[in-house]
């Protein structure tokens, strides 16, 4: 479903160039759960951004759902990103003068999806059912997470990407939270999770452990998947 | 005792920063000092004009010895040379400095040039040119030279210069008046008198339907017939005499002196044009203060907004300072200097503009009143005065965003992501308020209502300057509106006709009449009368024009608002304006102090009679009265007549019945009925693109705030922004929502400023409409095309103003965005 091929993507130029992420290659399937896991500055969130088509790469392919990106123009990277990715946020980024199930439907009227579950079934499907009418302010940090990943499910795209989708949350919300990204995995559809929380690594199929924006590590979480109920921090 | 660069350090730190501050957000900042620079260049040049105007005619005033006290006799009477300055005299040694006689006739004046045909009403004024022209109310020559003593009794005038140059006619030339005879003038000048041209038909600035010529005394007793005859009389009078005092003493002297005679004596501030120059300098300085007003609110909460919004994007660093203890007026300073050097940026902006804006109306104005001299040095003092207030008020509506944002909790200030969240403002309110489409459609609405208090504050703004705007244009409006009413009451039948006046009141059968009647190019004439007359009401006088005609004419005859015409009841048809001034309405008696003819001596008196008010008519100039033609008697003028209305014969010009018209005896001028609003229509085109510039300056204004505000907005939304694109909405999308939220605060702004810009109008109109022209019934009136033009200039320049922000869109980095916001 996503495939790196020998990508790079650096900042700057000369001697002060940086390189965020330092010929990558990585594969991943549809069904997999998977955190990408490291440390401030080691090239995750760059990652993240290239797959989503927010960022290109100065080199390599990179290939989502099919479709290479690298070669995509201004309009179709868009097009990637109304119809292939969905974003969660850790700051939520919802908006704050629509209530929440209108969150969902913008998502939904920005992928021109027809037809599938409507905005209150996807808000039901994360246990808001009740909070559709509240505005963001109206509702806590957990209850706004919710909302977002109903706002991403809605599009009912194959990639859903998080970056810290727990960073703002507390520990009981923050596996609220997991759980329910966690089952969004399955047929036609990956889950990408950027953190550098290594206990919500253990709840993944598959961890990625990047380091100055090398892949120091892909597998297995170590020691195994862990149930979510188990993970503390 | 902190060293001297230990007090200095700190500050070079601080003023960095905040030019920092300042260079990130240029764009915004130079729109607010162009907003500044608007308000206060326009109000530093225009009253810098104010000032120039002011000092220069005083100079005119005092350098070409204007009267303090005039005589003029009624209408027709003269009285031999000589009489007038006995009567002067016997005011007594020492009271007047100066005194002098005149010949003041009404003439017709043909300056017909090689391609076009100039036939208009005028004067003669004759004048003492003994000593190269008159000691009072003198002459300034522009153009040629100066009347000397060799030219007293030779056909020999200057022109009165507003004339000339309308007509662009060179330095010295040959001309006609009544009776086709010749006159050579000698140059162009200018008297106080006509530093603005007034006739006595109300028509003001009428230089191009009105030409005076000031010619030796003794030429136009020759010219006119008059060896020997005067009837005007200017004083001079010495330093420390008391006008008012003397005025009716003079009035006296006259009545008794020269009974039988009528004379009125008025005073230097009587003087029609020395009243509205006068009246018109204070009058603009009263609208340019309600204008600058305007516009430096719109730059105030523009700078608002903007500190504002700077404040809030350095919510984080003002908690982090106060969490590391730096106090609170220390915090301060930063955004303030921001504010200080908005401020400063705006004020130095405006003195260029204020020099560009004031140059560029003296250099109107010099065209338009052409002074003696034009006095338009640096007014250092306006704008010193102008720039503490242009820089001071921005500032200190910066002050109420920072010390709020520095009394927050550190707890507070530091919160980062949703805790840091903002609430929904109105936005729960219009939960239910869905308007048709997807929620793309929802967005603009709700971001207008989620921050209402912005909302306000933007439309605000754009509400002074559509004010602004509207009240501008519909003061032109409501004159046009005015002279267009005035127009359709005088063209409501035979349009063509003509009035002719002649010299004197003449037999209706007499051969002067038979003569014009007679004429093949004439298919109608009605006789009529017009004299000069003052209509009084507990003390209250209005000066009138009473046209005696048969008020069931068949060639044109006046329509009644109130009342009714009467023919066979004695009594006087008022104005509408003149009715409200003396607070009469129909029914009611006044008193007319009017001309009667003296047969035993030729020459009339005034007599008062007291008289019903039987109607009221529509025109909209003050002074115009009618009497029914039956109740001629009262002027002891019955059958006679000193105005015909004529009618053209079918597929005649006006010009060609005036060139027919013009060598006949008794006739004294002629005037297409419907030319002192053509005239008037004239002077307005003439200002039309000075007036345009203005307009656009506004227009411009509400732009720039619109822009700040939209781009404030781009800003501040940046992440919901980056959002958006993150989930594949298009940037055009985008820039339609923000389209159609500025569409609807334009539409809010551009509601207010109609209506608040139509309570100013009405301000402007009440307050300086009876001190400039109160001879004018001015309504006001914006007329639908201004209106139309306003609402869709002011909804559409505000909508549109996202647009500019496309680049900032396009380029925006959305995943440096979407992290860094946190």
């Amino acid at each position: 479903m996503i495939e790196l091929e020998h990508v790079t993507r650096a900042y700057g130029e000369g001697p002060a160039q940086v390189r965020a992420l330092d010929d990558i290659s990585l594969a991943i399937r549809e069904g997999e759960f998977v955190v990408v896991l490291g440390p401030s500055g080691s090239g995750k969130t760059t990652l993240l951004n290239i797959i989503g088509a927010l960022d290109t790469p100065t080199s390599g392919t990179v290939r989502v759902a099919g479709r290479d990106i690298t070669t995509a123009s201004r309009g179709e990277l868009f097009a990637i990103r109304r119809r292939t990715v969905s974003f969660i946020f850790q700051g939520f980024n919802l908006f704050p003068g629509l209530t929440a199930r209108e969150n969902v439907q913008f998502a939904i009227d920005a992928c021109g999806r027809k037809g599938g579950p409507s905005a209150d079934e996807v808000l039901e499907s994360v246990g808001l059912e009740g909070r559709a009418r509240q505005f963001p302010h109206q509702l806590s940090g957990g209850e706004q997470q919710r909302v977002a990943i109903a706002r991403a499910l809605a599009t009912g795209n194959p990639v859903l990407l998080a970056d810290e989708p727990t960073g703002e949350l507390d520990f009981h919300t923050g596996v609220r939270i997991l759980e329910l990204l966690q089952k969004q995995s399955g047929p036609g559809r990956a889950v990408v999770v950027v953190t550098h929380n290594r206990q919500i690594a253990r709840a993944a199929d598959r961890v990625i452990e990047l380091s100055s924006g090398h892949v120091a590590g892909d597998g297995p979480p170590a020691g195994g998947k862990a149930n979510v109920a188990d993970l503390y921090w | 005792m902190p060293t001297s660069t230990g007090r200095w350090r700190p500050a070079g730190l601080w003023l960095r920063w905040s030019w920092r501050d300042l260079k990130s957000r240029w764009i915004q900042v130079a729109a607010i000092a162009l907003v500044i620079a608007l308000g206060t260049g326009s109000y530093a040049g225009l009253s810098s004009v104010t000032r120039w105007r002011r000092a220069s005619t005083d100079d005119g005033y005092a350098r070409l010895h204007m009267h303090d006290l005039r005589v003029e006799l009624a209408q027709g009477s003269t009285v031999p040379q000589g009489s007038l300055l006995d009567v002067a005299a016997a005011l007594g040694e020492g009271v007047v400095e100066r005194a002098e006689e005149r010949l003041v006739l009404p003439t017709q004046v043909d300056a017909s040039t090689a391609g076009r045909a100039i036939l208009v009403p005028g004067s003669i004024y004759g004048v003492s040119a003994a000593a190269g022209g008159p000691a009072v109310d003198g002459l300034f020559v522009h153009l040629g030279r100066e009347l000397t003593g060799d030219d007293a009794g030779k056909p020999v005038a200057l022109l009165e210069r507003h004339f000339g140059k309308y007509y662009g006619l060179s330095a010295a030339g040959t001309l006609r008046v009544s009776g086709g005879q010749e006159v050579e003038y000698v140059g162009q000048a200018v008297t106080p008198e006509y530093f603005l041209v007034i006739t006595e038909r109300g028509g003001f600035a009428a230089e191009a339907n009105f030409a005076v010529l000031f010619m030796p005394i003794e030429s136009a007793q020759r010219l006119t017939g008059r060896e020997g005859q005067v009837n005007d009389l200017v004083l001079e009078l010495a330093p420390g005499a008391d006008r008012a005092a003397l005025q009716p003493r003079l009035a006296a002297l006259l009545a008794e002196r020269l009974p039988g005679v009528g004379a009125t004596v008025t005073t230097r501030e009587e003087d029609p044009a020395f009243q509205i120059i006068n009246a018109d300098i204070d009058g603009d300085q009263q609208v340019y203060d309600i204008f600058a007003v305007l516009i430096f609110a719109g730059a105030v909460v523009a700078a608002f907004n903007l500190i504002a919004r700077i404040v809030e994007s350095q919510r984080r660093e003002i908690g982090i300072a106060m969490v590391l203890g730096v106090p609170p007026r220390r915090i301060a300073i930063r955004p303030l200097l921001v504010a200080a050097e908005i401020a400063l940026l705006g004020v130095v902006f405006g003195i260029g503009a204020g020099i560009l804006i004031g140059n560029a109306m003296a250099g109107v104005l010099k065209d338009f009143s052409p002074l003696p001299a034009w006095y338009t040095d640096f007014q250092w003092r306006v704008f010193l005065s102008v720039g503490i207030i242009g820089f001071l008020f921005p500032f200190l509506a910066t002050t109420w965003p920072v010390w709020r944002a520095v009394r927050v909790p550190p707890v507070q200030a530091i919160q980062a992501g949703y805790r840091a969240a903002r609430g929904g403002g109105l936005a729960p309110l219009f939960r239910w308020v869905r308007l048709p489409g997807n929620t793309f459609a929802q967005v603009p609405v709700r971001n207008v209502v989620r921050s209402p208090r912005r909302s306000l504050l933007t439309s605000l703004g754009i509400a002074a300057a559509i004010a602004a705007l509207v009240a501008f244009v519909g003061l032109i409006d409501s004159f046009i509106d005015t002279i267009d009413r005035g127009e359709r009451v005088i063209l409501s039948k035979n349009a063509e006709r003509l009035e002719v006046d002649l010299d004197r009141p003449y037999a209706v059968d007499s051969e002067v009449v038979r003569a014009i009647a007679g004429q093949p190019l004439v298919a109608a004439v009605e006789p009529q009368l017009r004299l000069g007359s003052v209509v009084i009401k507990d003390g209250e006088e209005v000066n009138l024009q009473v046209q005696v005609l048969a008020l069931d004419s068949p060639v044109w005859a006046p329509r009644m608002t109130s009342g009714a015409i009467q023919r066979e009841r004695e009594g006087i048809y008022l104005s509408e304006l003149a009715a409200r001034n003396l607070g009469v309405r129909p029914g009611d008696t006044v008193t007319l102090r009017h001309p009667r003819l003296d047969v035993a001596n030729a020459t009339f008196t005034l007599v008062e009679t007291e008289m019903e008010v039987l109607g009221l008519h529509e025109h909209p100039f003050r002074f115009v009265a009618y009497v029914d033609s039956n109740q001629a008697g009262l002027f002891n003028l019955a059958g006679a007549t000193n105005l015909l209305e004529v009618v053209p014969a079918e597929g005649v010009t006006r010009d060609d019945l005036k060139r027919a018209l013009f060598p006949l005896p008794g006739v004294v001028s002629t005037q297409g009925v419907g030319e002192v609003a053509e005239v008037i229509q004239d002077l307005l085109n003439e200002f039309v693109v000075i007036l345009r510039v203005i307009e656009g300056a506004l227009l411009v204004l509400a732009l720039l705030i619109a822009f700040n505000s939209a781009s404030i907005n781009m800003d501040e939304r940046a992440r919901e922004h980056a959002t958006m694109f993150a989930f594949g909405v298009p940037v055009r999308t985008v820039l339609r929502m923000a389209v159609v939220e500025n569409f609807l605060l334009g539409i809010a702004a551009t509601a207010g400023g109609v209506f608040a810009g139509w309570l100013l109008l009405r301000a402007i109109i009440a307050i300086r409409i009876p001190s400039t022209v109160p001879d004018i019934d001015v309504i006001p009136v914006i007329s639908p095309v201004t209106l139309a033009l306003s609402v869709i200039l002011g909804v559409l320049a505000v909508a549109m103003a996202p647009l500019l922000t496309v680049r900032k869109l396009r380029t925006m980095d959305v995943p440096g965005t979407l992290k860094v916001m946190e």
